[in-house]
This record gives structure tokens, sequence and C-alpha cells, in this order.
């Protein structure tokens, strides 16, 4: 699902590219809080936010077919609350407004996400005192995501190559036995990783 | 009379099955040495590696098993040691845990508490050697196999260790990236011991061999001594290189 | 299960966001006291997580389920660990895909990092101790995994209704309902991956907080993997109270919330009923009894009560297994 979703950001040149991230979070975290607040009778002011949402997206440089597809990729489940929510007494209008606001904020931070590479967000969680043992865990996570990612990948490219009967059972068993096998390689490399870090005099 | 670089006295080591990595392993390495570590899987040849810094045995440093610059290594002097002894992993993703290739080589310079100008320093200069300039911004995984482990090298040259201790430092490298690192490590005037299944590495690069098979050290003495014992080789793995036959005697191999 | 904004009005945003940084807070602090040498498999267990949750597990027709996992890395770590693997990996999918809202993160956290992973890893591990058998503990596991993944979604419905969103009965019924099947999957997942470690490498089932990982002296004998089992989860006792307090905090808050909409709730069920009656469709009963408590008139202070007093029974049923499982330990000792 998040296929893709990595790089987006290695061809951004623009203003709003190379704002930092400093600048970019608090922004786009703000634009959301400002969002959820609007009360229901001045629902009119959500089309404010649509617009200036749509202006950044233009001088952000980044490929509005982009955008537009990670969207709808988020977008089930804004619907399936909103369908949920027509059962309330605010019926279909309250619903409406609902899945509107939902889906502006979700606008707001795939448009974060498509101009900020998430090391330079953790920079800034760094700065603002978040706790190291949580920034520490990020950026590790970050960094073997794609290594893990691929490793299971190819396991699973291995296993089909050896099974000729799709069984439902057969290949839960299969499936699970590759992520069993993912974590006992994930925690050896931990184990070396921790002894490269000491190596240059981590402590 | 020099401080010898590496010595090693009567090392022995037990895996937590209670099986033996190493028994009893005893050798001296002088200062500027080349060493090739040799043997087949199992032999205990990472084992051995990790001792040389103190990373095993995790609990303890054995007193007086390992001298690094005639220190022991011992948990009073570990961070010392580690500096000295500059070890290079088989796989470089495990050692690449920064961000960019920029924090990976100043990982080592931040942890030896020094300025941020001198540690821009040393990231540049270590770039600089390895040939990597340019890329201090770069992402560990968009590198090649080959870039990963000059970054790696480098990383552990910013240190500015007197000991170069390597794992395998081949694998994985298609021949021009294998050259390039030979010619790398060629420059490099420093104490180097190289674990590796490359005898062709090992005959180019290092005079000496350490032969350890089933955690004990079988054989220590000349490379090309022992690679040319093919009764030897073959009782311990590993084969008789081609290469022998085509030494031209005024070739680049060590120790001519 | 991933909330976006925009779901949660103002106050349910400020109360998740707090209990889940609370939750989160707590749980770094006990992590804190992990060996240095764990502290990285902290951040690879994170990027674990994330590629198995990418791993498809084929349902029916075209569509497949995913583990989530908390349970299984509470399983594999402990309940702390857990929630900061499970919060660091919802932390990323918000920040760097957009899959959660940023106002609902505290949610989300608390949902399924806090809930799954910590209740789940604290109940799993408490029984766990009734037996070193092996396939008992998967089971329980399993089990576990099940009951996290329906109790968090109870939350998430709890979350939706009391922010006046979603009527409690259809949250209940939609989600609940749903989670409950889709809490089989987790389950069964979980057993698997357990089963399939266990067979691979035993030793990796001791869980980082109860056990250093002190490394052998040469020497000396191999330690058998099952003996870490029975060692006292000591390190679990700093948490029992703080966790008993968000579990109260989280009954209390959030279930009279949901009963405090009495106009809205009767119109709904009117609604519904209207529904039922006409659709004929499959909506699932509900499955937990009524929230009704003897004696106690307001539907509002029943609920909460219900809810403490359902806490406090799961603790003191939790806390009579361990007791259970000490004494048979010590008798069978002297056996």
């Amino acid at each position: 699902m998040y296929a893709g979703w990595t790089d987006h950001h290695r061809g951004c040149d623009s203003w709003l590219c190379r704002l930092p991230a400093g600048v970019k979070l608090p922004v786009a975290i703000g634009l959301v809080l400002a969002m959820v607040a609007v009360p229901a009778r001045w629902a009119v002011g959500l089309w404010g936010f649509a617009g200036l949402l749509a202006l950044l997206l233009a001088i952000s440089g980044v490929s509005v077919r982009l955008v537009v597809r990670k969207l709808l990729l988020l977008e089930p489940m804004v619907l399936v609350i909103a369908v949920a929510a027509a059962f309330q007494p605010a019926g279909w209008r309250g619903a409406l407004l609902l899945a509107s606001r939902s889906t502006l904020c979700l606008a707001t931070m795939v448009l974060l996400a498509s101009t900020t590479p998430f090391m330079d967000i953790l920079r800034v969680l760094r700065r603002w005192r978040v706790p190291p043992l949580l920034v520490t865990t990020l950026m590790l996570m970050h960094r073997y995501l794609f290594v893990l990612a691929d490793q299971a990948h190819r396991m699973r490219r291995a296993r089909q190559g050896r099974t000729f009967t799709p069984r439902r059972a057969l290949v839960w068993r299969h499936r699970a036995g590759i992520i069993a096998h993912l974590f006992v390689r994930t925690s050896d490399r931990a184990q070396r990783i921790y002894w490269a870090m000491s190596a240059r005099g981590w402590r | 009379m020099a401080v010898n670089a590496l010595e090693v006295a009567n090392l022995s080591f037990h895996y937590p099955d209670g099986s033996a990595a190493l028994q009893a392993v005893s050798f001296v390495v002088a200062a500027g040495e080349s060493v090739a570590v040799l043997g087949p899987n199992g032999a205990g040849k990472s084992t051995l590696l990790l001792h040389l810094n103190g990373l095993l045995p995790e609990s303890r440093p054995h007193d007086g098993a390992v001298r690094v610059g005639g220190q022991p290594v011992v948990r009073a002097n570990l961070p010392e040691v580690r500096r000295q002894v500059g070890l290079l992993f088989q796989d470089p993703d495990d050692q690449l845990f920064c961000p960019t290739v920029f924090e990976d080589v100043a990982f080592g310079p931040r942890q030896l508490a020094l300025t941020e100008e001198q540690v821009r320093q040393r990231v540049e200069e270590a770039l600089t050697r390895v040939g990597l300039v340019g890329f201090e911004s770069r992402l560990p995984h968009h590198l090649s196999q080959g870039e990963k482990r000059r970054v790696c090298l480098a990383g552990v040259l910013a240190c500015q260790s007197s000991i170069l201790v390597l794992d395998e430092p081949t694998s994985g490298l298609d021949p021009r990236g294998r050259r390039e690192l030979k010619a790398l490590l060629r420059q490099l005037p420093i104490t180097k011991i190289i674990a590796t299944h490359d005898l062709e590495l090992a005959a180019e690069l290092c005079p000496r061999t350490l032969l350890l098979d089933g955690g004990r050290l079988v054989a220590d003495g000349p490379t090309l001594q022992l690679l040319a014992d093919e009764p030897l080789m073959h009782k311990h793995g590993l084969e008789r290189p081609h290469l022998l036959d085509h030494l031209h005697p005024h070739g680049p191999v060590a120790g001519r | 299960m991933h909330l976006p904004d925009g779901f949660l009005n103002r106050p349910m945003v400020l109360t998740t966001a707090a209990l889940g940084t609370a939750g989160l807070a707590l749980a770094l602090r006990s992590a804190k006291r992990l060996p240095p040498s764990r502290v990285p498999l902290l951040g690879l267990s994170a990027a674990f997580v994330f590629a198995a949750q990418m791993v498809n597990f084929p349902v029916a027709g075209g569509t497949s389920g995913h583990l989530m996992g908390s349970v299984l890395v509470a399983a594999l770590l402990g309940p702390a660990a857990a929630v900061v693997v499970m919060s660091a990996v919802l932390i990323l999918q918000c920040l760097m895909f957009a899959d959660g809202g940023i106002t609902a993160l505290g949610a989300n956290i608390l949902n399924m990092a806090v809930i799954g992973g910590a209740g789940g890893g604290a109940l799993y591990h408490l029984v766990r101790h009734l037996t070193p058998s092996m396939p008992f503990q998967i089971g329980a596991a399993g089990i576990v995994a099940w009951g996290a993944t329906v109790v968090a979604s109870l939350a998430c419905a709890a979350e939706l209704a009391a922010s006046g969103t979603v009527g409690w009965r259809v949250g209940l019924g939609a989600m609940g309902g749903v989670h409950m099947l889709i809490g089989i999957g987790e389950g069964l997942i979980t057993m698997l991956v357990l089963a399939a470690v266990a067979k691979a490498r035993p030793d990796l089932l001791v869980p980082v907080e109860t056990h250093g990982f002190e490394p052998i002296m040469p020497d000396s004998p191999p330690v058998p993997a099952r003996s870490a089992v029975a060692a006292a989860p000591r390190s679990l006792r700093p948490m029992i109270l703080p966790g008993l307090i968000i579990s109260a905090a989280v009954a209390m808050l959030l279930a009279p919330h949901a009963s405090s909409l009495p106009d809205g709730l009767e119109k709904t069920a009117q609604a519904l009923g209207f529904a039922h009656h006409q659709a004929a469709s499959p909506v699932i009963p509900a499955p937990l009894p009524d929230y009704a408590v003897p004696g106690i008139g307001s539907e509002m202070w029943a609920t909460a009560v219900a809810g403490v007093m359902g806490t406090a029974a799961m603790f003191l049923l939790g806390l009579l297994i361990a007791k259970l499982a000490r004494l048979r330990r010590r008798t069978r000792a002297y056996v």
C-alpha cells in the first residue's frame, strides 16, 4: 500500500519544499486544528481552507495526480465513518460536513508528507525535546524500514517459487513463517547494530 | 622497543550453548603489518574479530587476553580501545545506521566529543580518502554495496584508528567495487587485519596469514607459503588459489 | 482502525491526547531501564512491525487480512517495549503516510499501542505463568490478541460516541462486530508467528524486560531457554498501578459520555428500529450484555460504574491468576 510513497520529495524543488520542516510541521498541525475547531454554523469557512490548500498544492510543485492518488487511498476510512455518522440526529448534512472537514485535514497531512522528508520531521521532534529513546527508535525504524520490507518481499518470492498448491491454510502458515523468520533476522541484526554502535564509541 | 599493535594470548571463548568458539588462540601483530585471517565457515573468524575491540565477551572483557597497543582490553580501557581499533562489519547495512552519509561518518567523531567544526573536518577528510566527496547528504539505502562499504570505511577512518579490522570486506562486491576497495586498502599504511574468503585479496594485500579452523589457530606464516600448501588448504576447507600459478615475480603481490 | 482527523470533538481530542501521551510516557520511562544492548531492538522491531503489517493473508474473494501486531510484539518484547514500538509505527504512519490524523494520534496510540500493547501484553504475561507449556502460552497469546483487537475497536467506538459523531449502538455493532471477526485473524496470525519463532529460536520468546540477556561466562553450563519463563515479572510491577489508573480513567471518562446523549440515542434507536424492520439488514447484534447496573437509576452513572467494575474485575482476575501461578511454581519447586 505504501509503495512509492517514500521518495517523492526528492524531485521537489519548490519554495514550499525548501521551507524548513520546523515551519511546515507546526503550520500543518495548526491548519488541522483550525479546521477541526470550525463549528458547524461556520462550515462555509471550510471553503476558505480548501482554497488555501489548493493554492499551497499549486505552488508546491508536487504532482496533483500524486496527491489525489494518495488521498483516494486513505479516503475510504473517512467515508465509512461518515456513513456511520449519518445515523446521528444531524443526518446526512452533518455527515457531509464531517467528511469534508476530515478530507481537508487529510489533504493537509498528505501535502505535508509529500513535501517534507520524514527525517527532517524527526530532527524537528528532537529539537522539540521529544524523549531521545523515542526519537532514536523512530530514526532506526525509518532507516531499516526498506531493508526489512525488502527482505520480507524476497522471502515471499522465494516461498512462492516453491509453492504449487495455494491452499489458504498453507498460505497462512507460510506467511506467518515469513514474519517469524523476519523477526529472528531482525533480532540478530539489532544485536549487530548494537555492536556497530559500540564499536564507534556509543554508550 | 616498539609496542606491538595487537597481542592475543591464549584467548578462549564459548558460545551460550556451551560449544567452544575459540580455543587458546595466540598471536602478535606488529604495527603496520597486514595480516589475513583465513578459514572455513564457522572457524571462528568473526568471533575472533569481535574480541579485538572488546565487543566480546559481553559481560567482562578477559583481563590480559587481548592487548591493544600494549593496553589490556578491559572495561576501563574500552573507549580508547574502540577508538584505536576500527572494526568494519561484514554487512555494511548493519554499520550504516544513521540517516545520511554525513551523519554516519560523523558518528564516531561525535562520540569522541569533538567540536562540530572538528567533526566536519574529519568527515570531509575521510570522505575524500575513500573517494566519496559530495555524498554527504545521500541516503544509505540509495547507495550501491561498494559505496556503502566505502562509507563504513570512512566512518572508521574519521575516528583516526591505528588498527583496521575488516570482516569479509569484498563479499557482495562487483569486480569494480572490489578493485576500488583493494586499491583503497593498499594505500592505507595502518595495521590491517582482514578476515576473508577472498584468497586472492589475502595474497595481494597481506604478507602474513593466520589460519583458523574449529576455533584453533592451525597455522601462522607467510601468505604465499600457506596458500601454496595444497594439503593444508584442503584439510581446512580452503583451496590453493590459481593466482599462484600466474604470479609475476615483480607483480603487485604483498611480501615481495 | 486508524482514526482520521475531524471525527473527534475538542474534548475528546484533548482527553485521548492526554491519555495516549501518558501511556507512551510511562512506557518510555519503563523502557529506559533496558540495557543499552536492547535499544536498537526497539527501532528495528518497529521496522519489523511495519514490514509485517504489509504481509497479505488471503481471506475470501480478493480480500486479505493483515497483522496489526500489538500483542505479538508484547509477547516478544514485553508490554512497555510494545507500547513504544507500536507508537513509533503509528507516528510514522501519521506523519509520513497521513494514515491516521494528527489530532487523532493520541486516540490511535491509546487504542492500538496502549490498550493493545500494554493491556494485551500485560494480560498475556500474567496468564503465561500458569504453565510453561508452550502450546498453552501460544493459545493464550491468540486469545489475548483477539480480545485486544475487540477492546481497541470498542474504545474507538466509545471515543466516536463520546464525540457525538457516531451513535454508541451503531459504533458498537459495526466496529465491535467487524472487529470480532478481524480479531480472529489477528489471533490466528499471532499464534502462527509465535509458534514459528518458538520452533526456530525459543530463546527469543523471553521478553526483553524480564530477561536482561546476561551473557554466559565461559565454562558455565548453558541456561535452558524455558527456565527464564519462570522468572517473576518483577519489572511489570511498576506498570500495574499506572496501568490500572489509565484503564479506570478510560472506562470512567468515556463510558458515561457515550450515554450522556439521551435524546440522540433515543432518536437513533427509533431510526435504527425502523431501519432494522425495513432493511432486514444483517446488523450483528450487540454481543455484550446491557450496561445497566441494578440499583443505579441514571444510565450515565450506571455505565461509568460498570466500566470501573469491569476494569477492577479484570485486574482482580489477573491478580488471582498470577497468585495461583506463583503458588503452583512454589509447590512444584519442592517436588
